[in-house]
């Protein structure tokens, strides 16, 4: 039965698509996806052949209940108020990086301060995400944690900035979109007043500035 | 289709890229038109799998979050967004389909495009949509919807029954054997032989990978 089946990545995403990749098969395929751009593209590729099978379902108008269950399941709901999971997961965070300023702290620097380090809280521009920084006492350590991943393409990055009061923001480097990233290659600036993340070109900005929009800020409050 | 209604889909489509990236920023409004804007078409989508209800427009509410979640990971250039979206409300009807083992009774008579229950042997020329001057020669956007309803009308009917079961109703390669009452391995192969001849017919009928 081997005719002219193709590539098999290709033929794996058709059936993916079409929904007869099945069981364990399926979900291996799933996990191959984020890191394999081709398979991707094959992907993207059947379903975009397939979409006009798709359009050809009848239009179902959709309940505002279905709306209003919507806002429920992603948190956004008048009363507004940080769920209770939204804030254990806040503590968490504060303890890993405050955690983690510590240790840096300990083994890191010459003059070991007593000073607890500082939390800064970067809220997303827009919606409801966040990322935690822990500072040391002497600025030179900064561990950072976004609360959620941040959806990145496989070409952008994330850059963190020191805006300081006078002059553009400096660039503290690179950070992980999913997981606590440690900065200590560069102190933070004397008149830094807040720290700031945007969204880079893979590798970072090319100019020295922050290029693509602003997706968290926090203010250092000390 | 006139050339009227082909450029509103080129500007839904350019909208929906919009709205897609300004979610990806957290942008509840641009998710709010979004919602507007497809919401009946993929509430659609999931009703002809798992009939409509309240179950329905549950998987409809999952496929949303996801869809907010994942804007980020759309890419302009990738794929269309419809496309792209269509598919997230597939797979959750899919996925739902497979984890109950439980589905609407299919009727495959009502399923769109569907030519007929008879065997691969009758008039392929019944089943093509439009025997018109054949796609390659229409408009890009309008040949490549075209395109696909002809170079499905070309495969033989039991490649063609056991994608449109797959397609419209979620169907497993078991599964559609037995509405067919077909052995396993023939639906296999028709599947996998139909996918195929779908994509050298619409390669052959020009179809942009650039797009795809």
């Amino acid at each position: 039965m081997n005719l002219m089946l193709g590539d098999l990545p290709d033929r794996l995403a058709a059936e993916y698509v079409l929904g007869t990749l099945t069981g364990g098969a399926r979900r291996r395929f799933d996990a191959l996806l984020p890191a394999h751009p081709a398979l991707r593209n094959a992907v993207a590729g059947w379903e975009t052949r397939l979409l006009t099978m798709a359009l050809k379902a009848v239009p179902v108008q959709p309940s505002q209940r279905t709306w209003t269950s919507l806002e429920d399941k992603l948190g956004w709901t008048p009363a507004a108020k940080p769920s209770s999971s939204l804030r254990l997961r806040l503590w968490q965070a504060f303890a890993t990086v405050a955690t983690l300023a510590a240790v840096v702290l300990g083994t890191a620097t010459h003059t070991v301060s007593t000073e607890a380090p500082m939390i800064v809280v970067l809220h997303a521009t827009k919606g409801t995400e966040a990322l935690v920084a822990g500072l040391s006492a002497d600025r030179r350590q900064i561990s950072i944690q976004p609360l959620q991943k941040v959806a990145l393409t496989s070409d952008q990055s994330l850059e963190l900035w020191a805006l300081k009061k006078d002059g553009p923001p400096a660039s503290l480097g690179l950070i992980a979109s999913d997981k606590l990233t440690a900065v200590d290659k560069h102190a933070l600036p004397k008149d830094t007043k807040g720290l700031a993340v945007s969204l880079e070109p893979l590798g970072g900005s090319p100019t020295g500035a922050p290029t693509g929009p602003v997706l968290f800020v926090g203010e250092l409050t000390l | 289709m006139t050339a009227r209604v082909l450029k509103s889909a080129d500007d839904l489509e350019t909208r929906l890229v919009d709205w897609l990236s300004r979610c990806a920023l957290g942008d509840r409004q641009a998710f709010r038109q979004l919602y507007d804007a497809t919401s009946p078409r993929l509430l659609g989508v999931v009703a002809q799998m798992v009939g409509r209800g309240a179950l329905a427009e549950d998987l409809l509410q999952d496929v949303y979050v996801r869809i907010w979640k994942a804007a980020g990971q759309y890419r302009a250039g990738a794929g269309s967004p419809m496309a792209w979206m269509a598919a997230a409300a597939r797979y959750r009807a899919i996925d739902h389909l497979r984890s109950r083992g439980a589905r609407p009774e299919v009727a495959i008579a009502d399923l769109p495009g569907h030519a007929g229950i008879e065997d691969g042997d009758d008039d392929p020329t019944q089943r093509m949509p439009d025997p018109g001057p054949g796609p390659a020669t229409s408009f890009e956007a309008q040949s490549e919807a075209e395109a696909v309803n002809w170079c499905l009308g070309t495969l033989q009917g039991s490649q063609q029954q056991s994608i449109s079961l797959a397609y419209y109703q979620g169907l497993s390669h078991g599964e559609i054997a037995t509405h067919l009452g077909a052995p396993l391995g023939s639906v296999k192969t028709w599947v996998r032989r139909g996918l195929i001849a779908l994509k050298t017919c619409l390669e052959r009928c020009g179809w942009s990978e650039a797009r795809s």
